[in-house]
């Protein structure tokens, strides 16, 4: 599994856990694992709602640099 | 009629305009062809009256502007015939060509009255360009390129075309930076000219800016508001309305107006009536995304819980089956065990005598093998023993030999020899030892032995 997925991402495989759960397709076993990675994903989409990561700094010091040809 | 104060002439603000109205019937007795831009129909649909609003315009600015009246039954024939002649209603933004008397009423002022409109007339030039700008942009089939683009779920990096104090542009600010849920958005602002001609170039020099760094921003709002409603025709002009529905990112429109949506708006990837409505949309989609969320977090904790309770049941219940099966089962082998002892028996006896002579054999051959280790085993034994035994017999003999030697010295001083020799002698008659003196009689022969010889004699008694 990759580092940390993106807000879309953690959205996209939330739906599928709940979507699996609502199917009852998960079984006991599973089922810690997959709360515990949905809690997870969860976390990883109400940051995205709560916080933003772009500076104007470096935005403004992107459009400086000379265009790309 | 005017009257005197203070040696001034002075009339009434009535008279004044009875004097104007006066005038201008007497000058415009007739009714004159004239071409103006039906900025606005203003169409009351109670009444059914229309109070146009007239405009002419030279390079872009307003060079004259009127009131118009077009009564009810005038505006029915007219409009009739527009859509005959145009498929399109009377409406707003078209150039027409119209018959009208110039009329002044003393309350409400100068205006216009329509009589006729001549359809056939070619659209006014806002409208034509407007409509040329489209089909140009849909033969290239590039006006809904725009909106095909993604708005990622949560768009809250926004890049935004205004002019930093217009109202329009803090409207939208205010929704957005103070949103009671405290979404946090990113916004920068690339301003720009919204209005006239130059706003073509200023928004398109903007939207280059921000297409260098777009990697920065999910969307591009162009936000105008409080400008009213002239001005608008940049927003039809092909160039802006194709810059914006090539651009690599949404952009989102929010100018702020009442009149019918120009090209620019049509073609990007969502239009709002204001910049606050637009503000509110992107909350709006935020607030999507976050019940969403709260929905799979509910969810999650419901299903959850609802399987392990399903779990549970369905484990108690297999317990239960358990349960029952393993009474039936025990008791089933129960019986089975004791047919199978019986059978077991028979069978045994059967084999048993099957294999008597088989095993009797194996066992000999196993006898056969065992003296060898039993004799060894018993011969170690048995050395040991014996070692014993030769250890113990020789004590004894020793201690006998000690004995013996005691009782043959007994034994030889009891020999008759050495009894002899101590004076004793024996006595024999014919042959026999006479041990008493009554068993003779007279003239019996008697024989002596001495430890050195015999010796005979006779009895006398």
């Amino acid at each position: 599994m990759k580092d940390k997925p993106t807000y879309a991402e953690a959205f996209d495989e939330l739906q599928t856990i709940v979507a699996s759960m609502e199917e009852g397709e998960i079984g006991v076993d599973e089922l810690a694992e997959k709360v515990k990675r949905a809690v997870a994903l969860i976390a990883i989409c109400k940051e995205k709602l709560f916080h933003t990561e772009e500076d104007v700094k470096q935005i403004l010091k992107d459009l400086e640099e000379p265009e790309q040809p | 009629m005017p009257e005197e104060i203070n040696n001034r002439k002075v009339f009434s603000l009535t008279e004044m305009a009875q004097s104007i109205r006066n005038c201008i019937k007497h000058h415009y007795r007739n009714a004159f062809w004239i071409k103006a831009e039906l900025n606005k129909l203003n169409h009351y649909s109670h009444s059914g009256h229309c109070y146009p609003d007239l405009m002419d315009k030279s390079q872009g600015k307003i060079t004259a502007q009127m009131r118009a009246t077009l009564w009810k039954d005038d505006y029915r024939q007219i409009n009739r015939r527009f859509k005959e002649v145009l498929n399109e209603p009377l409406k707003d933004g078209i150039k027409i060509l119209f018959l009208g008397q110039v009329k002044f009423d003393p309350v409400y002022g100068l205006s216009i009255h329509i009589i006729d409109i001549d359809p056939s007339y070619t659209l006014g030039d806002l409208a034509r360009e407007k409509q040329e700008t489209i089909r140009k942009l849909k033969d290239e089939g590039i006006f809904s390129r725009n909106k095909s683009k993604n708005l990622p779920m949560l768009p809250g990096r926004i890049a935004v075309i205004s002019v930093e104090t217009s109202k329009g542009y803090a409207d939208f600010l205010r929704v957005v930076d103070d949103n009671p849920w405290r979404y946090k958005f990113f916004h920068m602002l690339f301003p720009a000219l919204l209005q006239g001609d130059k706003a073509v170039y200023s928004i398109i020099s903007q939207l280059l800016r921000i297409q260098r760094v777009q990697q920065h921003f999910d969307l591009v709002a162009i936000i105008r508001g409080g400008g009213g409603d002239i001005g608008l025709s940049a927003y039809n002009k092909y160039e802006l309305a194709k810059a914006i529905a090539l651009f690599p990112l949404p952009v989102l429109t929010g100018i702020g107006h009442a009149t019918n949506e120009t090209v620019t708006e049509m073609v990007a990837f969502q239009n709002e009536i204001t910049p606050t409505k637009l503000a509110e949309s992107l909350i709006h989609r935020y607030n999507d995304f976050s019940n969403q969320v709260r929905t799979a977090e509910v969810g999650v904790i419901r299903q959850g819980q609802k399987l392990l309770q399903q779990k549970k049941e369905k484990f108690l219940n297999l317990l239960h089956l358990l349960k029952l099966h393993a009474a039936g089962l025990i008791k089933e082998h129960k019986n089975l065990l004791t047919d199978s002892g019986r059978e077991v028996r028979l069978h045994t006896n059967f084999i048993t005598r099957q294999n008597k002579d088989y095993v009797l054999e194996a066992n000999k051959r196993k006898i056969a093998q065992l003296p060898g280790v039993v004799l060894d085993r018993e011969s170690k034994r048995f050395k040991t023993i014996i070692t014993g035994i030769s250890k113990e017999s020789k004590t004894s003999i020793s201690k006998n030999q000690i004995h013996l030697s005691d009782a043959e010295k007994s034994i030889r001083q009891m020999h008759p020899h050495n009894v002899l020799k101590r004076g004793y002698s024996i006595t024999r008659k014919a042959g026999q030892a006479i041990k008493r003196a009554d068993h003779l009689v007279q003239d019996d022969i008697l024989e002596t032995t001495f430890f050195d010889g015999k010796t005979k004699s006779i009895v006398i008694k």
